[in-house]
């Protein structure tokens, strides 16, 4: 399983819906403290090694980032100095970034792509609000601010164009339709901060939450009083949760215990993998929408893991 | 008359405490039961109690004294200095008086010094002129009763100046507790505002750094209020420290994650204002804000959820696309294979559950690939293991097997490889990397009947006319084989 060492600690790793062998990786200097980022499009080989098909520095870390749904060559980066970039991969990194949108007042912590419509995007911030852009207007559509704290990520529902959720430091998730002045649905998921969120591919109205008390909750949003199920087993605070897109109940997490977890929420025994490949903590997590079973994390360690689910990520 | 209720009343009225409280009290409080005054008085007859003599004696004088619509308190000790008086010792009311003033300081006693003096002096005065009127009562001559009820009043007013003082002395007491209690909060308050102080400055200092901190803490969610930073609570550890911005996430107290260790030292860096020596002045605006944004260059591809199939008819799906890597002429075309940069063939990342023991083949491509380019067709099935690998997920190691089992059977498809462009194209990339990693491949030879072949292929692109160049030569070797 090949690894990938970036020069800078990794923040957030992304999948490219266009293409199965492209991921992204974003990257900060010095943790994410203080310093430069960098974008990383690798490519994966047939024959293993994992290569670099294009990086671009940015002056302040990068966060997180989303591939575009309508442009194979798109890609939008969360920035630390609270801009968002758009970057095109068919020109080359000196033309680029082809947009730098600067409206959001502290660190752009997240970045989603609208997978229905494929026109839009959000983007979350630690200035307690949401952003929904369109990557054809230079200011955004429309802003959504109603969290009390950070907004450390928002992500768009699989089957529904107008709807997402965003997670945040004020402990609840809201649920927003793009079409409704206010937020539709408030979670109280969790007693502590709430990192991530993400929706059931499968089930609209299932949604996972991973928060800093160290487990992931999921939840049916219709009757939000009792999580369907609650996922213990990090010992650190969950960074990351991303359902599977091929298979409703799976579940992947990765944690500051350094871990990637992988989960079956409707089982008795919901964990059913554990990667402790990292040796700091691991940030950032992924499942390709193009290939079932395959997994990417990063994490501060500077190291990018690609392997398939029931594989050691760690053999060469 | 209710023997229940009486027998009610005898017991309360045994009790020790309701025998030390004035009788007015235990006589109203009975009446508040409900008890009739029969039965009060019966209750009082059955307890062998000396107030019950006084109370009985006393209705004259003690209605007078209710009727004037006095404060209990009044009431209280106005019946028994009356009766006090009415008996021949003197000493009796002053002892009365005295205990009153001995029993702990009430409310009750305050009002007893404001209003009890004069009204007790009027009061006596009545009693006296009545029993000068009313000769009846007792056997006493009336200037004995006369002096008597002076003297009796002499106690009083002493026993209520002493109440007044006592009282005055309470109160003098409760404004020195008020003041300890002022100077009390008076300190506290200047803690607070010392302790303000000190947190503000040290977020100064912070503010001058421009960077932003992990927390392992979790009470940044307080501070948030003020300026979104976490309290500096001196940990040693500097986990709790912030920067400018807001933290990310905290972990849950007690068990912060451990940072590492190079963390902590950016982390001291900052917090002494300086800048980490490795920090970049980098522009990353856009060059060119109106850079039109591209077309499209593929269709988006449908989502595994969104499809109407199933999930193993996706993996099947997913299969045959395998299957279609150098394999048969005949393409499916189900979107995933026709990419220019894509990839048709089967990485290792498609293959689920195969253990790297088996994948002898990828690595002596992997050796080949720093140097020689060894024989190809380890290259070209080097993605086959050579045995079926362990059955994790049985279904999907046999759908595995299904497509490498017809590979195996085949020989070299090199020829399919060729005829097939799109395919043709990948694999010359991947030899054409293999091939600048150091092959030996001659780009020279037979160039010329390289032309020949590409428009025979119909292979137009620039990038694979290089790489062309060495698919000729492998097949060339591959035929002299």
């Amino acid at each position: 399983m090949p690894v990938f060492k970036t020069p800078f600690n990794g923040y957030a790793v992304k999948f490219s819906p266009f293409y199965e062998h492209r991921l992204a990786v974003a990257t900060a200097q010095n943790f994410g403290i203080l310093g430069n980022g960098r974008v990383h499009v690798l490519d994966l080989s047939p024959a293993g090694p994992i290569s670099e098909f294009a990086a671009f520095d940015t002056a302040d870390a990068v966060y997180d980032l989303s591939w575009s749904e309508s442009h194979d060559s798109l890609l939008v980066a969360a920035v630390a100095d609270g801009s968002v970039k758009l970057y095109d991969l068919s020109l080359p990194p000196p033309s680029n970034p082809v947009r730098s949108l600067h409206e959001h007042t502290r660190e752009a912590h997240s970045a989603d792509y609208n997978p229905v419509r494929r026109d839009s995007f959000i983007t979350g911030s630690w200035d307690d609000t949401i952003k929904l852009w369109t990557i054809d207007r230079p200011t955004s559509v429309r802003t959504f601010k109603e969290h009390a704290y950070c907004v450390y990520s928002a992500t768009w529902n699989p089957r529904h164009a107008d709807v997402f959720a965003s997670a945040s430091g004020d402990c609840t998730v809201r649920i927003w339709d793009v079409r409704e002045p206010g937020s539709t649905m408030i979670l109280p998921a969790h007693e502590f901060e709430i990192l991530s969120c993400d929706w059931n591919k499968y089930d609209d109205c299932v949604i996972a939450t991973a928060s800093v008390d160290k487990s992931i909750k999921v939840w049916d949003v219709r009757s939000f009083r009792v999580p369907l199920a609650v996922l213990n087993g990090h010992s650190y605070a969950v960074r990351k949760v991303k359902f599977s897109p091929h298979r409703g109940s799976f579940i992947a997490s990765c944690s500051y215990d350094m871990t990637v977890c992988l989960w079956d929420y409707m089982v008795e025994d919901a964990l059913i993998g554990r990667y402790d490949h990292h040796t700091e903590f691991a940030v950032g997590v992924d499942m390709s929408v193009l290939v079932e079973g395959l997994l990417a994390s990063t994490g501060w360690d500077e190291l990018v893991y690609v392997w398939q689910h029931g594989t050691d990520p760690r053999a060469p | 008359m209710r023997e229940e209720q009486v027998q009610n009343a005898v017991k309360f009225l045994s009790h020790p405490k309701v025998k030390g409280s004035p009788v007015m009290y235990r006589r109203s409080f009975l009446e508040r039961k409900g008890l009739t005054k029969e039965e009060i008085d019966e209750a009082f007859r059955r307890i062998p109690d000396p107030p019950q003599n006084v109370s009985n004696a006393q209705p004259a004088g003690t209605n007078q004294v209710v009727t004037d619509g006095q404060v209990q308190p009044l009431s209280n000790v106005q019946p028994q200095v009356p009766t006090q008086i009415l008996q021949p010792s003197a000493a009796a009311p002053a002892g009365v008086i005295s205990t009153l003033t001995r029993s702990r300081f009430h409310w009750s006693h305050a009002l007893l010094a404001k209003s009890v003096v004069p009204r007790l002096k009027s009061w006596i005065r009545k009693v006296v002129f009545e029993e000068e009127e009313g000769s009846a009562k007792k056997t006493d001559s009336k200037p004995s009763l006369q002096q008597e009820a002076a003297a009796a009043a002499k106690t009083a007013a002493a026993a209520a100046a002493d109440v007044a003082r006592a009282s005055q002395e309470m109160l003098l007491s409760k404004r020195e507790e008020e003041k300890y209690f002022k100077e009390l909060m008076n300190l506290i308050g200047m803690q607070v505002q010392e302790m303000k102080s000190m947190s503000n400055a040290i977020q100064k200092l912070e503010g001058n750094t421009h960077g932003r901190t992990h927390l392992t803490e979790q009470d940044h969610r307080v501070s948030a209020k003020s300026l979104r930073q976490p309290n500096a609570n001196g940990n040693v550890d500097f986990d709790s420290y912030s920067a400018r911005s807001s933290p990310p996430p905290a972990t849950v107290e007690p068990s912060a994650a451990p940072h590492p260790k190079s963390y902590m030292e950016i982390m001291a860096m900052v917090q002494r204002g300086e800048k980490p020596p490795n920090i970049r002045e980098i522009n990353d605006l856009p060059p060119n804000p109106n850079q039109p944004l591209p077309n499209p260059h593929s269709a988006p591809r449908a989502k595994p959820w969104e499809v109407g199939q199933t999930q193993t008819s996706y993996s099947q799906v997913l299969q045959s696309h395998e299957s279609t890597y150098g394999l048969n002429t005949n393409l499916q075309d189900n979107g995933f294979v026709n990419q220019l940069n894509g990839d048709s063939s089967v990485p290792w990342w498609q293959k689920k559950n195969v253990r790297i023991t088996e994948i002898e083949n990828e690595d002596e491509l992997k050796r080949g690939s720093s140097g020689v380019l060894t024989n190809e067709r380890p290259v070209q099935r080097s993605w086959v293991p050579p045995q079926p690998p362990p059955v994790a997920m049985p279904e999907a190691a046999a759908a595995i097997r299904q497509p490498k089992k017809t590979l195996s059977e085949k020989q070299v498809a090199d020829d399919q490889l060729v005829a097939d462009p799109s395919n043709a194209i990948d694999e010359l990339q991947r030899i054409t990397k293999i091939s600048e990693s150091g092959g030996v491949v001659d780009a020279n030879g037979g160039s010329s009947g390289l032309s020949k072949r590409f428009s025979e292929s119909g292979v137009v692109d620039t990038n694979s006319m290089s790489s062309g160049l060495y698919t000729s030569e492998i097949q060339e070797e591959q035929e002299a084989y």
